[in-house]
């Protein structure tokens, strides 16, 4: 009896070890233990056995299913690993297939360039106020120190629009400066304003086109002097097109501002050496500014004893140009897909 | 504004370089935007010693010359016949290319090669004509360039005067800017002219000032004897450096003045006129043949110079045809004057005249300036035409008075310009510049100083335009940054901003690209779209494409698909965010900010894994859905309806709480042919303020309940015209507080759904915020809706 389960120990053990899958297996253990088992026939013979070997042999036995047990469920847990993984590698992908796409889409050059420089003013602590698109003479013009017959005038490539029936004059605006008049007749200093939206001008060529984007900004407060006015462009500068170029300030003349500056910047392209893009000269015509007129503060009833303020403007499509390598003004108002692509912001 | 070098340097002493000279300028608010080598085009030009000339072998006419040029010998074939050997000649070389337009080429002359070509004066566009080839003197160095001996070599600088330095606008104007910057001095201008009474003897000329508002100051002479020549090679030539014809002396001379000093000046053939001369307005319906052979309609507005008969000049803008110097003048009355900025404005733009004198005349000539530019004038054509010029008549206003002083204070100056100096420094500058410090009685404060400012700078009338010159001179590049200072607060964001940018991003993010387009159409346009709206026009639009302004987004929106289909570009996603306007009685046009999106083309770019299929309504649908939900926005309800040139059968008016608030659908079919686009259109446009209105109304907080949800689905079979969100919202009204989604996910029509009937598949989702629903309970409610829609749309339950 004792030959025979040991007999049977290895017998199965084999057994289980050549069983190559789940079923196979699964034949083993009926034939080792299941109902009619060698083990569990063994094991009904074990009443014909004497009783002083009884616990010997039964203790023997219940080994022999321990140690069955153990062999199938480790062979168990081994087959059904190796079928996982043939199934899986039945299911794998060629992974250097194509995502499934969606066409990129983005925000138009123009809206991304106003929205660094918009974050940056924001940074610096200035609210942002937009105003209409079809103004009076009167913001347009006359409150900001250009009268009807001043050759400043000329500056502006003016669209008209048909007067109004108290014969005010209308005009797309031709700048963003008319929001700052209108923010300052609204509310008192200390004032620190953005305005970017969209002016006019009827003019069209290759660098020219009758639409574009300013951003007009403006500080005013106690004791706010020109070098301010230096210390927050060039900081400008310095964040929009994360480089460290020279500034330069020159005089220059707007009516709306006195002492009045044009900001140039060191070409981006050369260094300042001279290139096609600064037109040799290495300096880069970038924004417009100055401190705000008296006449100005006079017009909207900010006592120019008191308060000081400065004013700055600047073209968009001209810092985007820079900023995103983009050479030809027009492509701004085509929409062609490929360009909106490959200059579109977040 | 031109000028050269050396023209500058005839009012002003200095050593700088013309780039030196050109960064003081620019950086003193003279921006120089072009330096011109004038020498560099006879760079190739060069002083030659001509060492043999031979006859020519196969040519009578023509000579064979052996040139030394520096170290080089050159052979040139010549035509002239005044060389000689050991005559310094001028040599353009191969490659040169000389001022009339020809290149100069290596090439045979009858068979002998000639490397260059000997020039003569006209050639090198010294003289009007010549004989023979230039002889340059016999000390000229072989191999130094031509323009350098015949002192040819000059800089040109453009100028951009801004319109409020009128001072600027004359070459010496600039040198006196220049000398106040460099602390340099100017040199003297002091005409001499011997005047000869007998002149008014024989010629009286009287000036009657009749509009001195229009013309302050009105001075002249009368010149007789003068002989009308051609301008001797430097008056030509200064001329034409700076881009003017020469014509003859006499208005040569003037010219050279307007540029020089910046004084127009007018010069008038006595025996054309009969005097006395009358500066007066003109009358309404009198006219004038200007110049320019254009005949000017006059009216009491405009300054006229007339005689005793009829119109002679526009004042201060044009002269006349008739009176003018011509080759047989022989006696001038010679006009200095001054006139009113804003007339001179408004009668150029009235008549369209564009002139040099108009461009001084509006943005102020010195009045102290008439008199000496007269006199400068006088010497030069007593000098260049001979003659005897009689004494000066001046007419003038008693309306022209001294600049009154500018206060200024020292303390207030320095703090705005954010410089340190002293009152010494500011003093000294502004007295450089040319103001006087004046004493006014009764105002002295002790902090504050007087400045009379100079008869040339009429810009400077307020305390803050001498600031400015302070810190010009100074130097803007040394005035220390600093961040401004003071509290800085947060911001608040503005809603229809945020809403938009939200809006930008969620439609980016379902790849859309954006667009921006001009906010002004074609009237035929907006007639096309909107027959009913009659859009803001343009007074002066630059093309009738761009007549009006723009009513919608839309049709903007499909010019940019047209152009992109156009190009080849099928998949488009586009959207616009952006202003329309709309005219209102009696006031400036509506503004009012829309969004407008296009869908058109593949969903995708084929692609191995999803089958190819073009966009349709539903995608344009959904896109907008996800916005709304993006935005947080109460639902939106969309009824069958929209603007005619959708398909009638494929639009929906998009409404937010009740009320329309723009549009959804495709293209009309018949408007897709005639706008010749080859694919579909998918079109939205709405109007934003509606959502912003809606989200600022508040937000409910979003229901969540812990008790499980319990899913039924029902299938009706109901009338193939009914619109399926009624069904759905009848399903919604019956058992509100326990149904948590209703949505539909099966529609059917074909084999065992009748004819004129379709099957609706919907699943409807039910929980308890405070308990969990029994199966009894379920089936209740299951109950209710389906009798609830079988009565309401006599609807069947399918397969039931």
């Amino acid at each position: 009896m004792r030959e025979a389960l040991e007999q049977l120990r290895n017998q199965a053990l084999e057994e289980v070890d050549r069983a190559a899958t789940v079923a196979d297996l699964d034949q083993v253990r009926v034939r080792t233990i299941g109902k009619k088992g060698a083990l569990t026939q063994l094991l009904r013979g074990l009443g014909q056995v004497s009783a002083d070997q009884r616990p010997l042999l039964g203790e023997l036995a219940n080994q022999v299913k321990e140690a069955f047990n153990q062999a199938f469920a480790a062979r168990l847990e081994a087959l059904k690993d190796s079928a996982l993984e043939a199934q899986l590698t039945r299911e794998g992908l060629d992974v250097t297939l194509s995502g499934r796409q969606r066409p990129p889409g983005g925000v138009h050059p123009i809206t991304r360039a106003l929205g660094e420089i918009g974050d940056i003013f924001q940074a610096m602590g200035f609210f942002t106020a937009t105003g209409p698109e079809v103004e009076s003479d009167w913001h347009n013009f006359e409150a900001l120190n250009i009268p009807a017959d001043h050759p400043a005038r000329e500056m502006h490539d003016t669209f008209y629009l048909p007067p109004g029936p108290d014969g005010e004059k209308r005009v797309l605006r031709t700048h963003t400066s008319p929001v700052q008049i209108r923010v300052m007749e609204g509310s008192r200093p200390p004032l620190r304003v953005i305005a970017p939206g969209k002016v006019f001008r009827c003019d069209s060529d290759l660098t020219h086109t009758p639409m574009f984007h300013q951003v007009e900004g403006f500080m005013v407060d106690r004791n706010v002097h020109f070098g301010h006015l230096k210390g927050l462009l060039e900081a400008f500068l310095r964040r929009f097109f994360e480089r460290d170029l020279p500034v330069r300030f020159r005089p220059s003349f707007f009516p709306f501002t006195e002492p009045s500056a044009e900001v140039d910047m060191g070409c981006l392209f050369c260094a300042g050496r001279g290139c096609r893009v600064c037109k040799g000269g290495g300096w880069l015509e970038v924004l417009g500014c100055g401190m705000i007129h008296p006449v100005v503060l006079g017009n909207v009833g900010i006592d120019r004893e008191r308060f000081s303020g400065f004013a700055f403007g600047m073209g968009v499509e001209r810092l985007a140009m820079l900023k995103y390598g983009i050479n030809d003004l027009r492509t701004f108002y085509e929409n062609d897909v490929r360009f909106l692509e490959s200059h579109a912001g977040l | 504004m031109k000028l050269t070098y050396h023209w500058l340097q005839d009012h002003l002493d200095t050593r700088l370089s013309p780039g030196e000279i050109a960064s003081r300028l620019t950086m003193a608010g003279l921006e120089v935007e072009a330096v011109v080598d004038l020498g560099a085009p006879l760079d190739k030009v060069q002083v030659g010693l001509l060492e043999t000339v031979d006859p020519h072998p196969n040519a009578d006419r023509l000579t064979l010359c052996r040139v030394r040029v520096g170290e080089e010998r050159l052979t040139i074939v010549c035509g002239a016949t005044n060389h000689r050997p050991g005559d310094r000649v001028a040599v353009a070389r191969v490659g040169a290319q000389l001022p009339n337009g020809l290149t100069i080429r290596q090439g045979k002359i009858r068979g002998e090669t000639s490397q260059g070509m000997l020039c003569s004066a006209q050639e090198l566009g010294l003289a009007s004509q010549s004989d023979g080839i230039l002889i340059l003197p016999a000390d000229a160095q072989p191999g130094v360039p031509v323009a350098r001996i015949l002192g040819r070599e000059d800089t040109l600088f453009e100028v951009n005067v801004t319109p409020n330095r009128g001072d600027c606008l004359g070459v010496r104007g600039i040198a006196r800017d220049l000398a106040a910057v460099l602390e340099a001095d100017l040199r003297p201008l002091a005409p001499r002219v011997a005047v000869d009474p007998a002149v008014a003897q024989r010629h009286p000329v009287a000036v009657l000032l009749e509009d001195p508002e229009g013309c302050p100051r009105y001075t002249g002479r009368v010149i007789e004897g003068v002989r009308v020549a051609p301008s001797p090679d430097w008056l030509r030539h200064r001329l034409e450096a700076v881009g003017l014809r020469s014509i003859n002396n006499v208005v040569d001379v003037t010219n050279l003045l307007l540029l020089d000093l910046g004084q127009p000046l007018h010069a008038f053939d006595l025996d054309r006129l009969q005097p006395p001369v009358v500066v007066r307005r003109a009358w309404a319906g009198e006219r004038l043949l200007t110049l320019d052979g254009m005949e000017r309609p006059l009216t009491g507005a405009m300054t006229l110079i007339a005689d005793a008969q009829r119109p002679l000049a526009l004042g201060g803008i044009m002269g006349g045809a008739a009176s003018g110097v011509t080759e047989a003048t022989v006696t001038l009355f010679l006009e200095s004057a001054c006139f009113d900025p804003i007339r001179i404005a408004r009668t150029g733009r009235q008549l369209s005249i564009v002139s040099d004198s108009r461009y001084r005349f509006e943005r102020g000539v010195d009045p102290d300036g008439v008199g000496p530019a007269l006199d400068r004038a006088t010497e030069l054509i007593l000098a260049l035409a001979g003659g005897r010029a009689g004494p000066v008549v001046v007419a003038e206003s008693g309306a022209l008075v001294q600049p009154a002083p500018i206060p200024f204070r020292h303390q207030r100056a320095i703090r705005l310009a954010g410089v340190q100096l002293s009152p010494e420094q500011t003093h000294g500058m502004l007295t450089r510049l040319g103001c006087q410090a004046v004493e006014v009685p009764g105002a002295g404060d002790g902090a504050t100083r007087h400045y009379r400012p100079p008869s040339f700078r009429q810009d400077l009338r307020l305390e803050e335009d001498l600031i400015e010159e302070i810190v010009r001179l100074y130097g803007y590049d040394r005035v220390p940054s600093r961040m401004p200072e003071g509290p800085v607060d947060a911001q608040e964001t503005d809603p229809a901003r945020a809403l938009a940018d939200q809006v930008r991003s969620l439609l980016t993010g379902r790849g859309y690209l954006e667009t921006i387009n001009f906010a002004f159409v074609a009237a035929q346009r907006v007639r096309a779209f909107q027959p009913e709206v009659r859009p803001v026009a343009l007074v002066n639009p630059l093309s009738e494409d761009q007549g009006v302004l723009r009513t919608l987004l839309t049709p903007g929106l499909m010019e940019a698909a047209q152009r992109n289909l156009s190009r080849g570009n099928t998949q488009l996603r586009l959207f616009e965010l952006g202003r329309i306007f709309l005219p209102q009685e009696g006031g400036p046009p509506t503004e009012s900010e829309h969004l407008a999106a296009l869908l058109s083309g593949p969903l995708a770019a084929r692609s191995w894994n999803r089958p190819d299929r073009a966009v349709d309504f539903f995608d344009l649908k959904g896109d907008l859905e996800a916005v709304w939900s993006g935005l947080r926005l109460p639902p939106a309800t969309f009824r069958p309806g929209g603007p005619g040139f959708l398909h009638p059968g494929r639009k929906a008016d998009i409404l937010l709480g009740g009320e329309s608030c723009g549009w959804i659908g495709q293209l009309h079919p018949s408007r897709q042919e005639a706008f010749d686009l080859a694919q579909p259109l998918l079109l939205l446009e709405l109007e934003l303020a509606p959502l912003v209105a809606a989200r600022e109304r508040g937000r409910c907080a979003p229901f969540i309940s812990r008790f499980p949800a319990v899913a039924r689905d029902f299938a009706f079979v109901v009338d193939d015209g009914l619109p399926a969100e009624e069904l759905l919202n009848a399903i919604r009204q019956t058992e509100r507080p326990l149904i948590r989604r209703v949505g539909l996910f099966d529609l059917y029509t074909g084999p065992h759904v009748p004819d004129g009937k379709k099957s609706l598949g919907v699943e409807v989702v039910f929980q308890s915020a405070d308990r969990t629903l029994t199966d009894a309970e379920v089936q209740g409610l299951a109950d209710a809706i389906t009798s609830a829609i079988q009565q309401q749309f006599q609807a069947t339950l399918r397969g039931g």
